[in-house]
C-alpha cells in the first residue's frame, strides 16, 4: 500500500492532469509525450523480460487465443482469476520496467487511471475479510502473441476494476474493450481525495445534464450494470462460470428507437460536451493506439450519427444512473451501482467498446 | 477458474460474490411428454421489473404474463406454475418457480421457442441463461437479453 501510494502521488504529480473545472475543452492527456507505437512498447517489454525469471516470462508471454483475449473481467481475482504477470509480485527494478511499459502504452491520464484504480483496491483491503482479492497488487500484465514480430499481438493489462486490451498489428487498430471501475467512487489517501473516474463521470454527467430536458434522451428501463459487459452465468447448485467477455461479439441497437437523442440535433455547445466525454476514454491509451479511433469517432459525420442517452439522475448521484454514447462504432457506457464492500456507498462501472475493432478484429468467435 | 469460483460459493456468504447484478437461469429437464423447468429469478432484479409493471398480482400470474412457450410454427404450449419457493444462491436471494411446459398434441417436447421478458422487459443489462439439466450437469442452450424475447430451444442430448 505504501509503495502504491508513493507511486500514486508521483504519477499524479507528473501526469499534468488539469484540475477539474467547468471547462468543457478536451483534456490533453498526451502532451508532452510523443506517440510510442508498437515498436517502442515492444522495446519496453523486452527490457522488462530481461529482468524476469523463466517462470515470470512464461506468465507474461502467452499465445494469442480467443480464450486468452476475452479473459478480462470486472470481478475481483477471487471470483475470476487472471493470468499474466502479477504486478504485486515484481521487485523494484521489475516494477520500474513495468511502469516503462505502461508509460509507452498509455497517456499520462491512462497511467494515472491505472494507478488510482489500483489504489482503490488497496483502499478495500481492510474490508476483504474472506478474502476475494481486493488488492492493488492483483493487477496483471500479459502479452498475447509475439510482440517481436509483425503479427498481431495484444497487450492485456488489468485486474478487478480495470481492463486495458490494446491490439497491435491486428486487422484493425484495437484499443478496446476497455473497462474502468471504482469502488469507492472517491476515497482519501494520506489526506488527499482520489477519484479515479472523475474525468469520465463528470464528462458523462455533463452530457446527461445537457440533454435531460429532451424527453427522447431518457432511455427506457433500469440499469444495474453496464449492458455490454462481462456476465457471470449462475447455474444453481453448480459453480458459476464466465465472468469474462464470453458474450463477445455483441449485438448493438439499431434504428432510432430507445437509443437516446441524435448528436446531430444538439447545439454546438452540447456537441462539444459529447466530444469531450468520448475523449476522456479515447485519450487513455497512447496516441499511436487510439488516436485514429478518436479522430474517427469525433469526425462530424460520425458524431452526427451518434446517439446519447441517460437513465436515472443526470448528476450520477443515485444508484442506477446511467449514461451512454452509442455511435456508428463507439460504445461508451457508465453506470452507478451499489458498492459491495461499503454497501451504503456507490461505485462506478464503465465500458468503452468499438463495435468493429474490439481486440483489433483478431477474436472471431 | 473452478478453484476460485469455489471460493465464491464457499467463502463468500455475505457480499453477493462481488457482483451486484445477478442474472436469471431457466433450468430445463426434458422428459418424455413435457419439459420441467426451474426458473431462478434474482429478487433484486425482479423488484425493478415488477415495479415497472405494477399489476399487483401474485408472482405466478405475473410470470405467466411474461413467460410462454410455443412450437417453432407458433402453436402455444401449455404452461403452468406448480410451485414457487425462495432460495439463496451466491449470496443473492432468488425466487424459484417450478414450471411445467406441455407441448400441444403431436408436437415434440424436445424443441420449442421460449418467449420471455420476466425481468428483461425492464432491466437492460439482465441476462436469462437457459440450460438443460442432466443430473448434476448443465448444458448451456442460449441466453436472452433486452430487446430479445424469443429463443429457440432444443434438447442437446
Amino acid at each position: 500500500m505504501r509503495t502504491l501510494v508513493a507511486v500514486l502521488i508521483c504519477v499524479a504529480a507528473g501526469a499534468a492532469i488539469p484540475a477539474q473545472s467547468k471547462s468543457i475543452s478536451i483534456t490533453n492527456c498526451r502532451a508532452p509525450k510523443s506517440p510510442s507505437g508498437a515498436g517502442d512498447i515492444a522495446v519496453a517489454l523486452d527490457k522488462l523480460r530481461s529482468l524476469l525469471n523463466d517462470r515470470q516470462r512464461a506468465t507474461l508471454d502467452r499465445p494469442l487465443t480467443d480464450a486468452a483475449a476475452i479473459q478480462w473481467s470486472n470481478l475481483p481475482i477471487g471470483v475470476v482469476p487472471r493470468d499474466g504477470l502479477r504486478l504485486g509480485d515484481l521487485d523494484a527494478k521489475q516494477t520500474q520496467a513495468a511502469h516503462d511499459v505502461f508509460k509507452a502504452a498509455l497517456s499520462a491520464c491512462g497511467s494515472l487511471m491505472l494507478t488510482q484504480v489500483r489504489a482503490a483496491d488497496d483502499y478495500l483491503v481492510p474490508f476483504d475479510k474472506r478474502p476475494i482479492g481486493w488488492h492493488g497488487g492483483n493487477y496483471y500484465l500479459s502479452v498475447l502473441g509475439d510482440s517481436s514480430t509483425k503479427g498481431p499481438w495484444i497487450l492485456q493489462l488489468g485486474g478487478h476494476h480495470l481492463a486495458y486490451n490494446f491490439t497491435f498489428n491486428g486487422r484493425e487498430a484495437g484499443a478496446t474493450p476497455m473497462f474502468l471501475g471504482s469502488e469507492p467512487i472517491r476515497f482519501e489517501v494520506q489526506g488527499g481525495m482520489v477519484e479515479p473516474l472523475q474525468a469520465q463521470s463528470e464528462a458523462m454527467s455533463r452530457v446527461a445534464t445537457a440533454i435531460a430536458p429532451e424527453a427522447k434522451a431518457r432511455l427506457s428501463g433500469t440499469f444495474t450494470d453496464v449492458v455490454k459487459g462481462v456476465v457471470v452465468t449462475m447455474v444453481p447448485n453448480s459453480l458459476p462460470t464466465g465472468g469474462t467477455d464470453t458474450g463477445f461479439p455483441h449485438s448493438y441497437p439499431t434504428g432510432d428507437t430507445d437509443r437516446g437523442i441524435r448528436v446531430s440535433t444538439l447545439s454546438p455547445e452540447q456537441r462539444e460536451l459529447v466530444r469531450a466525454a468520448i475523449a476522456t476514454y479515447t485519450q487513455l491509451p497512447d496516441t499511436a493506439i487510439s488516436g485514429a479511433l478518436q479522430a474517427m469517432y469525433l469526425a462530424p459525420e460520425a458524431l452526427d450519427q451518434t446517439f446519447v442517452g441517460f437513465a436515472g439522475s443526470p448528476d450520477l448521484g443515485t444508484m442506477g444512473s446511467y449514461v451512454r454514447i452509442d455511435g456508428p462504432r463507439v460504445w461508451i457506457e457508465l453506470v452507478v451501482q451499489r458498492a459491495i464492500a461499503l454497501p451504503d456507498q456507490l461505485h462506478y462501472h464503465s465500458l468503452w467498446r468499438d463495435k468493429q475493432s474490439d481486440y483489433g478484429g483478431e477474436v472471431r468467435r | 477458474m473452478r478453484t476460485a469460483l469455489t471460493v465464491c460459493l464457499g467463502l463468500l456468504a455475505g457480499t453477493a460474490c462481488a457482483h451486484p447484478a445477478p442474472n436469471s437461469t431457466l433450468r430445463l429437464e426434458f422428459r418424455a411428454d413435457a419439459v420441467h423447468a426451474e426458473y431462478w429469478v434474482p429478487v433484486s432484479e425482479l423488484a425493478f421489473a415488477r415495479a415497472a409493471d405494477p399489476a399487483g398480482e401474485e408472482f405466478p400470474a405475473y410470470l405467466l404474463r411474461h413467460f410462454a412457450a410455443e412450437t417453432p410454427d407458433g402453436k402455444a404450449w401449455r404452461v403452468s406454475v406448480d410451485r414457487v419457493r425462495a432460495a439463496d444462491y451466491l449470496d443473492h436471494a432468488f425466487v424459484v418457480a417450478e414450471i411445467r411446459l406441455t407441448p400441444p398434441a403431436g408436437a415434440t417436447p424436445r424443441e420449442f421457442v421460449l418467449v420471455d421478458d420476466t425481468v428483461t422487459h425492464e432491466v437492460r443489462n439482465h441476462v436469462l441463461y437457459v440450460v438443460a439439466r442432466h443430473g448434476n450437469q448443465a448444458d448451456m442452450l442460449g441466453a436472452l437479453q433486452y430487446p430479445a424475447k424469443r429463443l429457440a430451444v432444443a434438447a442437446a442430448r
